[in-house]
């Protein structure tokens, strides 16, 4: 059923606040459960490891106010947080919302650069399998799709950076900078989207050129290119765009694997780091600006799909 | 013009499916198959077009103005199409690309096949479709806004754009009701008029009666009888081909209506919606036990949403509906649905589902082995799984479910829409029976207009209750 586009748009609204809370308390939750004293592991993160002393810890937690109650500092948090403020790192005392700034560009670039990738690989692959379902073509690319997706994504970069990098020397194997950085980053990131991708576009395929539509618009005496390209692409697309709103989820959560990997100075470098040094302001500033990209490009797919498919506006 | 088809038969591997066939057909002499759902007739078309499944083959001669075309390599087949043989789809909704405007799926037609250049092609689409009768605002919608009606014409114009001379119609009125089926036989009987050849498969005995031309009548894949519409139709050889013709609804017997006991549901001014949009205004209806009321219109008109309302299962858009004296009990209302597999859990084997219904209602089975009986059911069918008995038994079976819980009303959604003609009458008539003997109240909601006359004490024209849609 249709639904009004600011219906659709205060939807959104809403769940991204309930995102933010939620991701605000749940890492918050998931810091205080940890084992040992956070004082000393912000310590640790400020002076390095050899420097921590008891005084050192001690001057940490109460410059942080740890010792105050959790339910204290979760609710000052959560005050900031409505008044847009992220607070200060506990480790590097910059304030959190400009760190992101920074973050947020280098990982816009490489997700932007992955996306690409994936779809390079994911519709020509897609459309020659869901051409000829059932073919050996189809069959090895599933085969493929389930190897890689199968894979953890720090296994899959640490095999490109080890044959591309390493081996064959072609490319830097971690850092960023120029334009070669993007390479393995990219690759390893595109390649885990692609995966399921690659059967999503095979399956939008494989049932439009099966559909009534297409089977008449053949029979019409289109040739099967014309066809393809009037009664095909758009009418497989929607599925596929609505699938790529869906996967943002995997994509977020490979570009925090994937920037550790490669040390991409991101969000999700910054918020693997968050955890290491228990910079509670930092991980929740960073996971909720992953949960609110969520939220945003879920809503981006949401619109992408109104426009191809006229049916979802009236 | 002459197309010949001799021996034709699809297999799939080494089964035959349907044949062998042999028939003729002539320029200004329709030729229309008629036969069970499901009997492979829509295979005898694909096989002529050339567009069979894949898995399937076909085998026999088919030549058309003296040039076989079975022979011909796959690739020369796809390039008659279009330009000399075209193909009429089965649901026109679903044939047109729902994301492309309804005009320019037919100036495609004349652009792509026909080789006009755009600006030509628009015209001339524009033309073919206002000769049809379309309005320019059909022309711009989408194809999910048209009528089953006007979407046939569109798709028609579509297929026969680039002057296809041969025209195969597969159910091209499947869905419609009277009127718009009326206007998809006239649309088919003007293409002959030009001159052209037409085959139609039907199983409607009352578009065979109007194309008139030839008529052949399929059972079990294979012809049981070949010869003059008026002849055939008429004066049937073949006790298959007899029981066809009584089947047509326009042959059953007249009803003898009858007013009925209490009424048992009434609903006043109601109003039907779908989202935001009404469907139906000001809707009134009063159902006595024992009586049969049939409720006709045309598809999408919202004839399945009336029905979900009366039974409570979709909130009213407007008015109310009332359960009265046997009618207010809990299980009281039931629903009788148009596609009986659905109805019943595919996996599980139909006896377990009665011994649910049975101990969740405490009923006794002796009541179960009592209706079976009543309607002619082998209780052997029980032990098999609902995907393994034939739809007329299902849907008599779905029947006994119902009748378990001692309903004062049924709701029947198009129960006999997916069952041939034959099977249709026999369910029809035991639906009627039932209802009458056990005095509940019978809502039809059916598209068939001839079939609610001679069923019905009365019918319900929800056509006289759409506040929006247009004519068309």
């Amino acid at each position: 059923m249709a639904i009004s586009l600011g219906k659709l748009t205060l939807g959104r609204i809403v769940q991204a606040a309930i995102v933010a809370l939620v991701v605000g308390v749940v890492g918050f939750a998931m810091m205080e459960a940890l084992p040992g004293d956070a004082a000393y592991r912000i310590a640790a993160g400020r002076y390095g490891y050899d420097m921590v002393t008891g005084a050192a810890a001690e001057q940490v937690r109460s410059e942080l106010g740890l010792d105050r109650p959790a339910a204290e500092r979760l609710l000052t948090w959560v005050g900031q947080t409505f008044t847009f403020d992220l607070g200060q790192s506990a480790v590097t005392g910059e304030r959190v919302g400009h760190a992101i700034d920074h973050q947020l560009g280098h990982t816009v670039e490489l997700a932007l650069v992955a996306v690409a990738v994936a779809l390079l690989i994911a519709v020509p692959i897609g459309v020659l399998a869901g051409l000829r379902p059932g073919s050996l073509f189809d069959r090895i690319s599933a085969a493929l799709a389930i190897v890689v997706r199968a894979m953890p994504a720090f296994l899959i970069g640490i095999v490109l950076m080890l044959v591309l990098a390493v081996e064959l020397g072609l490319v830097p194997a971690a850092g960023h900078g120029h334009g070669g950085n993007f390479v393995l980053p990219a690759l390893t990131l595109g390649i885990v989207l692609a995966s399921v991708l690659t059967r999503v576009v095979r399956n939008a395929v494989a049932a439009t050129v099966a559909s009534d539509a297409f089977q008449f618009a053949l029979h019409k005496g289109l040739p099967m290119r014309a066809a393809f390209l009037r009664h095909g692409v758009r009418n497989a697309a929607v599925p596929v765009v609505a699938y790529l709103g869906v996967q943002m989820a995997l994509l977020l959560e490979g570009v925090v694997v994937v920037e550790s990997v490669f040390s991409w100075p991101g969000i999700g470098h910054a918020l693997t780091h968050a955890i290491f040094e228990r910079d509670v302001p930092m991980l929740q500033g960073t996971a909720l600006t992953l949960g609110l990209m969520f939220v945003l490009l879920s809503f981006l797919a949401d619109l992408a799909c109104r426009a191809l498919d006229p049916r979802l506006n009236t | 013009m002459r197309l010949t088809v001799e021996e034709l038969s699809v297999h799939a591997g080494s089964t035959r499916l349907v044949g062998p066939i042999s028939l003729a057909i002539e320029a200004g002499e329709p030729l229309t198959i008629l036969g069970e759902t499901g009997a492979g007739k829509s295979l005898l078309a694909q096989a002529i077009m050339g567009a069979l499944p894949e898995g399937l083959t076909a085998q026999g001669a088919i030549t058309l103005d003296g040039r076989r075309l079975d022979t011909l390599p796959p690739r020369q087949r796809r390039a008659l199409w279009g330009h000399e043989i075209a193909m009429l789809p089965q649901e026109p909704w679903r044939a047109l690309d729902a994301l492309m405007r309804s005009g320019e799926q037919v100036a495609e037609s004349h652009a792509i096949v026909a080789g006009e250049g755009w600006k030509t092609a628009e015209a001339r689409a524009h033309d073919a479709l206002s000769g049809l009768g379309l309005e320019e605002r059909a022309m711009a919608a989408w194809p999910g806004a048209l009528s089953g009606g006007m979407a046939q014409r569109v798709a028609f114009a579509a297929a026969t754009a680039a002057g296809a001379g041969t025209l195969l119609a597969d159910e091209p009125t499947k869905g419609l009701d009277e009127a718009r089926r009326d206007d998809v036989t006239a649309l088919l009987l003007r293409y002959v008029e030009d001159g052209h050849l037409l085959l139609t498969i039907t199983h409607d005995v009352a578009v065979a009666r109007a194309l008139g031309g030839k008529v052949m009548v399929l059972k079990d894949g294979e012809a049981v009888e070949h010869g003059a519409a008026a002849e055939v139709l008429h004066a049937p050889k073949s006790a298959y081909g007899q029981a066809l013709i009584a089947a047509d609804p326009a042959n059953w017997p007249h009803i003898i209506p009858q007013r009925g006991g209490e009424p048992v549901l009434v609903a006043e001014g109601l109003g039907i919606a779908r989202g935001r949009r009404l469907l139906l205004d000001g809707v009134g209806l009063s159902l006595r036990a024992g009586q049969r009321i049939a409720v006709v219109g045309e598809s999408g008109l919202g004839k399945s949403s009336l029905l979900d309302t009366l039974a409570g299962l979709i909130p009213a858009a407007g008015g109310a509906v009332r359960r009265l004296g046997r009618g207010a009990a809990p299980f009281a209302v039931q629903k009788l649905y148009q596609d009986p597999p659905a109805a019943f859990a595919p996996r599980v084997p139909l006896a377990e589902s009665f011994r649910d219904l049975e101990r969740r209602h405490r009923i006794s089975r002796a009541e179960r082995e009592m209706l079976l009986e009543r309607l002619g059911l082998s209780p052997g069918l029980l032990a098999r799984r609902p995907d393994a008995v034939s739809g007329g038994e299902l849907q008599r079976l779905a029947l006994v479910r119902v009748l378990l819980l001692q309903p004062a009303v049924i709701l029947a959604d198009e129960p006999t829409s997916r069952l041939d003609p034959v099977t249709q009458r026999q369910v029809m008539e035991v639906i009627g029976a039932i209802a009458r003997q056990s005095n509940v109240g019978l809502v039809l909601v059916t598209h068939n207009r001839t079939m609610a006359r001679r069923w019905a004490d009365s019918t319900l024209d929800l056509s006289d209750y759409t506040p929006l849609r247009a004519a068309g």
